[in-house]
């Protein structure tokens, strides 16, 4: 009796690791030996949004296992649980936009950015993210967003300091602004809902809430600076001092997986197919980033500047020439 | 219907044969009618098709996922996740239990920390997972193995207790050694409540499983459900939500099948048997 429940337990565990080995393959056959038979494996964690195509991209394209980099993509929930992982060495590289790396760096987490990941693309009204509202609300400028709620993904973060100062540069008051946090794929159904006015989006939330009615009314992103600089991939102070070699290799398939994805964007809209499960209308009508090679150093000032103004670094002020250089 | 009663005085020879039981009929009656309000509701002003999809186009879904690779390879993270995590609860609930309950002073001892630890939630150690092995295989196994440990742990206690004093006493009278007392005595006392623990504990596995990754972001299903809700694809979501709703019927109707194999000489499962 005993033993048949070992059995049982046993064949239970035997199914489900060969289960589980079965899936290990399939993530690492696209990784093939390096010309001098080294190969590193690396751990990037991402968040699986459309600013992250270049990198999946530049993985089939081989850019990565050229340099004897094998790539893994974790995909995390939010930037909160990459930074840890960045720091703790879990991954070696992560994906985080650039308030966070900043708030980090004045907090004293050792973080140094190493190439860049995604920019506005400076189109207001088509930008990356926007504020939209209702079809039918009285909401019509940015200006207007003065005494109403408005929802972001985090608070003290991107979205609440660039709103302000859409809403700064339209002349209305930024500090009538109430700001509440929601997550971006439940942003469409509460300003549908009406349980807020307006709500700051991303992809592909912003392509379903136009879908359904909602209208842009700022473009947070490109009204702060045409070039922003949104988000960096970056790694831990430790493996930057400890691995500078890794450290460019990385920069080097990075920075060529981003030129790929500017000059084809078909194919970097296609590769989101693969981590994520936008498909159909939303996939060929959703925004893309710009994919700039190299940061903008004035337009990471500018964001600097207003996560300053709204006092998210805590007195500090953040360091972009260390963080970003 | 008709047909259902009509057939039910041969219900006892007609049991193992293929007809289904009047149970089985009006539980699928009972479904059906859930998938019928599904299809409905969502085509009414009530609800928004964009945020509950009819029953169809959930059911196109979940057949889509069925063609993906990446669903198996998920389905197959979470079961791996689920299987060796219940095992590990599963043996050391067991061999703790036993230590525990045949050792009166262990057991005392013992008592209080138990009672204090089991109530701690398992969700409730996520960060704690997430700072030790991030997104790792290991992060879900700790809550899995957490939260499924208590369930066998304190029914193998619970079991042990029970164990008649007479016949432990008949055992020491005939001068069984520890071990044989365990094997004779306490143990078959305590096996139902095993099961039980084990059945408890499988669910619960499967519900730590699914959290971790959907919270975590570990691989699995849960993952898969938090790509499809972040991508906006809310059909795919409920496809994945209905995928580990099938996973836990089939967790449960595999723990009960165990459980009725190795207690068949328990007056539970006989009764249970001929009351049906």
């Amino acid at each position: 009796m005993q033993r048949r429940i070992l059995g049982l337990a046993l064949a239970v565990v035997t199914v489900a690791a060969v289960a589980g080995c079965g899936s290990s393959d399939s993530g690492s056959s696209a990784a093939s030996p390096a010309g001098d038979g080294k190969t590193t494996q690396v751990t990037v964690g991402v968040i699986p949004i459309v600013d992250v195509a270049p990198l999946y991209l530049g993985q089939k394209q081989g850019f990565f296992s050229s340099r004897g980099i094998e790539l893994k993509m974790v995909t995390a929930q939010g930037g909160a649980a990459i930074i840890p992982g960045v720091v703790s060495g879990q991954f070696q590289f992560g994906f985080s936009n650039t308030t966070s790396l900043m708030l980090a760096q004045t907090k004293g987490v050792p973080v140094k950015s190493v190439v860049n990941g995604a920019a506005s693309n400076g189109k207001v009204g088509a930008d990356v993210t926007a504020v939209m509202v209702k079809k039918d609300s009285s909401i019509k400028s940015a200006k207007d967003l003065a005494g109403h709620t408005v929802a972001v993904n985090t608070l003290q973060n991107i979205g609440d300091t660039t709103v302000r100062e859409s809403v700064r540069k339209a002349g209305g008051d930024p500090a009538d602004v109430k700001f509440v946090e929601i997550p971006f794929d439940q942003m469409p159904a509460a300003l549908d809902g009406g349980r807020v006015d307006a709500a700051w989006m991303g992809e592909p939330a912003q392509t379903i809430a136009k879908a359904q009615g909602a209208r842009a009314v700022a473009s947070p992103f490109a009204e702060t600076h045409p070039k922003l600089t949104v988000a960096t991939y970056f790694t831990s102070t430790k493996i930057a001092q400890e691995n500078p070699d890794l450290v460019k290799k990385f920069n080097e398939a990075m920075t060529e997986s981003l030129k790929y994805a500017s000059e084809h964007p078909d194919e970097a809209r296609q590769i989101l197919t693969t981590y994520t499960k936008i498909s159909g209308d939303v996939l060929t009508k959703l925004t893309l980033p710009n994919w700039p090679a190299q940061v903008d150093t004035a337009s990471l000032e500018k964001l600097a500047g207003l996560g300053e103004q709204d006092g998210i670094f805590g007195g500090k002020k953040p360091d972009i020439g260390a963080l970003f250089s | 219907m008709t047909t259902t009663y009509a057939s039910r005085p041969a219900a006892p020879a007609a049991r193992r044969g293929p007809a289904p039981s009047p149970v089985v009929l009006r539980g699928l009656a009972g479904l059906a009618g859930l998938v019928a309000v599904l299809e409905v509701l969502p085509r009414t002003p009530l609800v928004s098709a964009d945020y509950l999809p009819p029953a169809s186009t959930i059911g196109r879904a979940f057949w889509n996922l069925l063609g993906e690779g990446t669903f198996w390879s998920a389905l197959g993270d979470t079961l791996t996740g689920w299987g060796i995590g219940l095992a590990i609860a599963v043996l050391a609930g067991v061999a703790a239990g036993v230590v525990i309950g045949s050792v009166p002073v262990l057991r005392a001892a013992t008592a209080s920390t138990i009672e204090f630890l089991r109530p701690i939630p398992s969700v409730a150690l996520i960060p704690v997972a997430v700072l030790l092995y991030g997104t790792d295989l290991r992060s879900k196994l700790l809550l899995v193995v957490y939260a499924s440990f208590w369930q066998v742990l304190v029914q193998v206690l619970a079991g042990l207790q029970d164990a008649d004093p007479v016949a432990q006493d008949t055992a020491r009278s005939y001068r069984l050694g520890t071990w044989g007392r365990i094997r004779y005595v306490l143990w078959p006392t305590a096996l139902p409540y095993v099961m039980t623990g084990v059945r408890l504990a499988a669910t619960v596995a499967l519900v730590l499983a699914v959290t971790a990754e959907l919270v975590i972001g570990a691989p699995g299903l849960g993952q898969q459900l938090a790509v499809a809700q972040t991508s906006g694809a809310v059909p795919e979501v409920y496809a994945l939500v209905l995928t580990t709703g099938l996973i836990g019927v089939a967790v449960n109707l595999a723990a009960r099948a165990v459980e009725h194999r190795v207690l068949h000489w328990h007056q539970s499962q006989r009764g249970e048997s001929q009351s049906r």
